[in-house]
């Protein structure tokens, strides 16, 4: 009917009358106007939707399938973290267990009675379960310790101290709940096994325990997966919990016993657990329902919650730790292979410099620096021929950077070419520079709070010494004999008084031995100074006479091409019978000034070693060189504790210069790119 | 030094080296040179060829960003031009020089102090340089070497004038120093050149007649 109906109104649409019969009589199929472009048009809408809906719903599942892959990796993930855990509890059970044993053993006399005091290797057998999953898990304990104990071994070699790795393990100890539980035996492989040993006695105490029987494990294995997986996140508690642990042990006697065994123990867990994360105390909170369930389901609650936080603090903090400073120790040794000795520089009683003054003003690079004795002042020299005093107080306020930029407070010009070499008086009062014209400039030295573009003072120009012919190298002064010495190009080394009317007191004429690169006053013994040459030797010359008293026996060490047997900078040590040379050919050598002979020689950097300076307490050594980093040594061991990138390279030169303050906690390097940093 | 049995040439001056022999090592392309302070290194070395010849030094290789060449040369001069101070220092008191002044025309304030200051010859000399030291060295106007703000730019012609005043205070009072030095590094007269190649100042200012006539020097102030 309503085909026919239809095929009416094909022809006349304007039937009123009819269709409005029709339209009383069915209503249903009036509304139905039928036309063959409706029907086409309607047909066609409809497709059009049931092909939206289809991508949608396409869309919809490739999201979801999306997000249940990387469900799955991350619950892979999660997995793997599980089972290194419980690797790891597994491992200090074990090792629990037999200090437990020692300690009874030392304590009573006697063995304690324990289960089983095998590590894991022989629990296979002892089970009467020949269990692939056994033998694989003894494999993994004996292998892991293997690695292990190789992993300390690298460790050592490269430096990695003995109290870094014990801090770690007593992190990992800490956060797993410190000294196993003791619960070795019977965990052969899965988690389970591990966990079920708890669930055993979950009725009682929910907590770690010395397990003693190996039958009822079996069954309990095969219980609950998840259960036992929350119980070890128990372990992840923090300290004081696993104290109460033997409270409710099912054997009563060897209860006793380990109870015993534990409370002793108390303290010295305690203590080991003080120094480590916060983190590991707010993990009660989540873990506080679990003991207190015996079915899975709250437990599964407890799963979830936390695994997380355990997970963050336990598992992966460790790892990111062990990484960092692993990282740390690649980093600053990437290249240098050659090194005898590295430590972290995270060891937390060393002091790390840290950049803080950036002195900018020269217009050429700065070859020498000293510190004021007492302020917080140093003058700079530079191959643009002036000197500038600075001060470390008045800082220009820079917004940009970490360091802080530093003024000049006086400019001292004098010299005509660059300025090579820099002493300054006991008293800070005077400072004298050695230029390339081979003149000694004395300069008074201004306050340091006067006013940079004050009056022209000509008293600041001091005076100058003339006696060398050529370019002046070396300048060093002994405060309490207020004496000068110089070294030259022109082959001598001169000793100057500073009060006297003539100055000159002495010329060593030294030619012999090669053109004089650096000289230092022997602070040990009264009557020395020491000068090293390009021809590499180094001679100790008595003042008096200036015959050679030592020489150093320079012969064996150097290297076959005459340039690089250049030694750059000698020093001498404050308080030992210490001088250390610094050469081109990298190296850094100590020479007992006694004998002559070599103590020790070192590859420092990977280029030449431009500048040497010893702390005032003569405990650490400062070398910089052209490969654009300065080092810090330990003098007794001889280990490089920190090394700073810094400056830039102009030609092939970079630092010249580095120096300590004689009383403040300030370093500074002089660098070929016109640059000084101070470093605190 | 060169080390002759190896194949890399250090350009070192190592401790112990005779003043004669500073900077003997060969010459570097500019293209080969690789490090930051290229520039620089460029200068000085055309200069440590030939001070006299004014156009190599002063011409820009290709590839070359000029704000930054000219950035490198201004504090080239500003370096060299500390020998002329150095030689002025022992001459130029405070007493016989009470005022910056090159011909009577010129007196010139010292804009080292907050409110610019009648200083004495010496003191303007000395303010100048220093003042040009820490603004060429700033990082608030200069933090690299390698490129140049453009806002910064405009800074490098007011330093062109003051220093520009050295020359000429030296040159009309203080004639034989300035005919030293000049004669030995041809400071002022590639200064002059340098400026107005590269439009630092205006012609006006440059009072001194170094171009036309080096040998006479007959002092005759420009308009």
């Amino acid at each position: 009917m309503d085909e026919a109906s239809s095929q009416n109104q094909l022809g006349g649409s304007a039937n009123p009358a009819g269709v409005a019969n029709r339209q009383n009589l069915e209503e249903p199929s009036q509304r139905i106007q039928y036309s063959i472009p409706g029907i086409l048009h309607f047909i066609q809408h409809e497709w059009a939707r049931f092909e939206m809906e289809r991508s949608q719903w396409e869309l919809e599942r490739a999201e979801l399938q999306a997000k249940i892959a990387f469900l799955n990796g991350e619950r892979k993930g999660q997995e793997n973290l599980k089972n290194d855990l419980v690797r790891r509890i597994k491992m200090l059970e074990y090792a629990l267990k037999q200090e437990r044993a020692k300690y009874h053993k030392l304590k009573y006399g006697t063995d304690l009675v324990q289960g089983d005091m095998n590590p894991p290797v022989e629990e296979g057998g002892e089970e009467g379960r020949v269990d692939p999953d056994a033998i694989l898990s003894t494999n993994t304990n004996v292998s892991w310790k293997q690695s292990r104990h190789l992993l300390r071994q690298y460790l050592q070699e490269i430096g990695y101290t003995d109290t870094i790795i014990d801090l770690r393990s007593n992190r990992v100890r800490s956060l797993l709940g410190i000294d196993g539980g003791g619960n070795e035996e019977n965990h052969n492989s899965t988690p389970a096994m591990n966990g079920s040993d708890t669930t055993k006695r979950q009725p009682d105490a929910n907590r770690w325990n010395v397990t003693k029987k190996t039958p009822s494990c079996l069954e309990a294995q095969i219980q609950d997966a998840e259960r036992a997986v929350i119980d070890n996140f128990e372990f992840l508690r923090s300290e004081g919990m696993e104290m109460d642990d033997d409270d409710d042990e099912e054997e009563p006697e060897e209860e006793e016993d380990v109870h015993r065994l534990k409370s002793p123990k108390v303290p010295k867990v305690a203590l080991d657990v003080d120094d480590v994360d916060g983190e590991s105390v707010d993990l009660d909170p989540d873990f506080r329902f679990l003991p207190d369930v015996e079915d899975t389901s709250p437990g599964v609650l407890g799963f979830g919650p936390g695994s997380r936080r355990v997970y963050g603090p336990g598992g992966e903090e460790d790892a990111l730790e062990g990484l960092g400073e692993l990282a740390q120790l690649t980093v600053t040794n990437e290249a240098d292979a050659t090194y005898d000795q590295i430590s972290s520089t995270k060891e937390n009683f060393r002091k790390t410099w840290t950049a803080k003054y950036t002195l900018r003003s020269h217009f050429d690079g700065v070859r020498a620096l000293c510190f004021h004795p007492q302020e917080p002042t140093l003058i700079t020299a530079s191959e643009d021929a002036t000197l500038k005093l600075w001060n470390l107080q008045k800082t220009v306020p820079a917004k940009k950077s970490a360091s802080l930029d530093v003024e000049p407070v006086y400019t001292f010009r004098g010299h005509l070419g660059s300025v090579l070499c820099l002493a300054m008086s006991g008293d800070g009062d005077k400072c004298y520079s050695g230029g390339i014209d081979g003149t000694i400039r004395i300069w008074n030295i201004p306050s340091s709070n006067i006013d940079p573009y004050d009056s022209y003072d000509p008293c600041v120009v001091g005076g100058s010494l003339s006696g060398h012919t050529d370019a002046v190298w070396g300048l060093t002064y002994h405060g309490q004999r207020q004496h000068l010495l110089s070294c030259a190009a022109d082959s001598t080394v001169r000793l100057w008084s500073t009060d006297a009317r003539s100055p000159l007191l002495y010329t060593y004429a030294v030619e012999k031995d090669g053109i004089p690169t650096s000289v230092d006053f022997v602070y040990e013994s009264s009557n020395q100074f020491v000068c090293s040459f390009n021809t590499a030797n180094c001679v100790i010359f008595d003042l008096e006479t200036g015959k050679p008293v030592t020489r150093l026996d320079t012969e064996t060490e150097q290297g076959s091409s005459s340039i690089s047997r250049q030694i750059n900078r000698v020093v001498s040590h404050p308080t030992l019978p210490l001088t250390i040379t610094g050469h081109e050919d990298r190296h850094i050598r100590f020479w007992d000034n006694n004998s002559g002979r070599l103590v020790q020689s070192m590859v420092a950097h990977l280029d030449s070693v431009t500048s040497l300076a010893v702390d005032p307490n003569g405990l650490y050594l400062l070398s910089g060189s052209h490969d654009c980093s300065i080092r810090l040594w330990q003098l007794d061991s001889k280990q490089c504790v920190q090394e700073i990138t810094a400056h830039r390279k102009k030609f092939d030169e970079s630092i010249f210069d580095v120096a300590f303050h004689p009383s403040k906690p300030f370093i500074a390097s002089a660098g070929a790119d016109a640059l000084a940093k101070v470093f605190v | 030094m060169k080390m002759a049995d190896q194949n890399v040439v250090l350009r070192r001056n190592r401790p112990g080296t005779k003043a004669e022999n500073f900077y003997r090592w060969c010459d570097e392309a500019y293209e080969e040179m690789d490090s930051t302070l290229v520039v620089q290194q460029y200068i000085q070395q055309t200069i440590r060829l030939d001070h006299n010849n004014i156009d190599t030094i002063l011409n820009a290789p290709e590839t070359q960003d000029e704000g930054v060449w000219k950035y490198e040369h201004l504090r080239q001069f500003c370096m060299e031009l500390n020998g002329l101070a150095v030689r002025l220092q022992g001459e130029c008191q405070p007493s016989t020089c009470t005022q910056m002044t090159a011909t009577e025309q010129w007196i010139f304030l010292c804009a080292a102090h907050k409110t610019p200051k009648e200083c004495p010859a010496i003191d303007y000399t000395r303010h100048t340089l220093d003042g040009a030291a820490c603004l060429l060295n700033s990082n608030k106007y200069f933090p690299s070497r390698v490129s140049i703000k453009e806002s910064s730019v405009a800074k490098l012609g007011s330093v062109c004038r003051r220093v520009y005043r050295i020359f000429s205070h030296a040159y009309f009072h203080h004639r034989q120093i300035f005919d030293e030095f000049e004669s030995e590094t041809t400071l002022c007269r590639r200064f002059t050149v340098f400026v107005t190649k590269y439009n630092l100042m205006s012609r006006d200012n440059l009072i001194v007649p170094i171009l036309e006539d080096e040998s006479a020097g007959q002092g005759e102030s420009e308009a």
